[in-house]
């Protein structure tokens, strides 16, 4: 109904609107109008896609803040000790995993803040500028979660399987606990990692002009 | 005349915006180049990371090999793969600085790059994991730090992380750029 109505409107300009056009084609008015015509038909599909970005990010949202709480809430502490094992862990004994909760907690509040921009390309789905902003800072976010899941990765996998050449000792066996949730964490936050991939595709593709 | 001028004027910026294209993919051209050279250093330089110490007990030898640690595998074989890709994507670019109005190829190469860039980094990033830990070791979990005895191999080690990092800060830049490329049509 709205769209309909604004083709009918650029239909009566259509003279004096034609040099403001960015990419003017070599311009008979009939050509241009239809092309106005499917340009606002195209728009529907734009907007689906900007309100699957939308539902995507909360995902997104979701995922990161279950990977940044569930590291940094894991805390065991064993019943009994002996003289050579440290008898208690949490996220903070290994740096990695304070990057991690770092890196997922910037990554959830950069979707938090990215939300608005999300809606503001629902309402308006021919803003290129807000998405090319979208695209650039979802990449970083994409580079950030992957790193700080794979350093936690790296560093429980060494927990559970231990180093022969360099003599460090599986830890996971006294830690069973701290290990598994860890392991949970690392799980979400690649998700994440996967969620903003699927991000940064669909605003390329809503990026091109019909 | 309003109409000559206008397309006239019209044709000038399309020239131009196909200058900003060209511009755009030749620069991408060289980014893949760099990112083929730094993943390929990179795992050069942790494939032939290698030490042994110079004494020996009657039970076991002290020596370091990247194969001793599965991150470092990881790394290599990343580095690998992500070499391989990225020059068989090279006759993608050259395509796109001859044709700049090429979209659909253009956005199945992000997609590609957001991949490879994922395995790079976890690679990377893994691996930087491990080589902190064996120069700073962790007194928590009692792992103590090796580098005060390998120092050769975990210089190497560490030297090679650095080509891999600026790949993967190449891969970044070359997924904007593209992304750039796609709304300038």
């Amino acid at each position: 109904m709205d769209s309909k109505s604004t083709s009918y409107e650029t239909a009566i300009n259509m003279s004096e609107t034609e040099s403001t056009k960015q990419k003017s084609s070599s311009g008979a008015p009939i050509i241009a109008t239809t092309k106005t015509i499917s340009h606002n038909q195209k728009g529907g599909w734009r907007r689906g896609l900007s309100i699957f970005d939308f539902i995507l990010r909360l995902c997104a949202l979701a995922t990161t803040l279950a990977a940044a709480t569930a590291m940094g809430t894991t805390e065991e502490t064993l019943p009994l000790f002996t003289q050579f094992f440290q008898f208690q862990a949490s996220y903070d004994d290994l740096p990695a995993f304070s990057y991690f909760v770092v890196a997922n907690a910037i990554a959830s509040a950069y979707v938090v803040l990215s939300l608005p921009f999300s809606i503001v390309c629902i309402v308006r789905p021919h803003l290129v500028g807000v998405k090319l902003l979208l695209l650039i800072l979802d990449t970083v976010m994409v580079a950030f979660t992957t790193a700080a899941a794979a350093a936690a990765a790296a560093i429980v996998y060494l927990a559970e399987n231990g180093n022969s050449t360099t003599q460090w000792v599986a830890i996971c066996q006294q830690f069973g606990d701290f290990c598994q949730r860890v392991s949970g964490a690392v799980v979400a936050s690649f998700i994440a990692a996967f969620i903003f991939i699927i991000l940064v595709v669909f605003s390329a593709v809503t990026l091109r002009r019909a | 005349m309003m109409k000559a001028v206008s397309v006239e004027s019209g044709e000038a910026s399309k020239a131009k915006g196909h200058g900003v294209n060209r511009g755009l993919s030749v620069f991408d051209l060289v980014l893949r180049i760099v990112a083929i050279v730094g993943t390929l250093a990179g795992a050069v330089a942790m494939g032939t990371a290698e030490q042994t110490l110079p004494f020996a007990t009657q039970l076991v030898q002290f020596s370091a090999q990247y194969d001793d640690f599965d991150s470092f595998k990881l790394f290599v074989i990343v580095n690998a793969i992500v070499c391989a890709y990225l020059a068989l994507t090279l006759p993608f670019s050259i395509f796109h600085i001859m044709r700049s109005r090429a979209g659909k190829s253009r956005i199945l190469l992000i997609f590609l790059d957001a991949i490879m860039l994922v395995l790079l980094t976890s690679g990377a990033s893994a691996a930087a994991a491990i080589v902190y830990l064996a120069h700073t070791g962790n007194t928590s979990a009692n792992w103590f730090s090796v580098c005060q005895q390998y120092t050769d191999f975990c210089q190497r080690s560490a030297g090679s992380l650095i080509g891999s990092f600026g790949a993967m800060v190449c891969l970044v830049l070359l997924i904007i750029f593209s992304a750039v490329a796609i709304s300038r049509r």
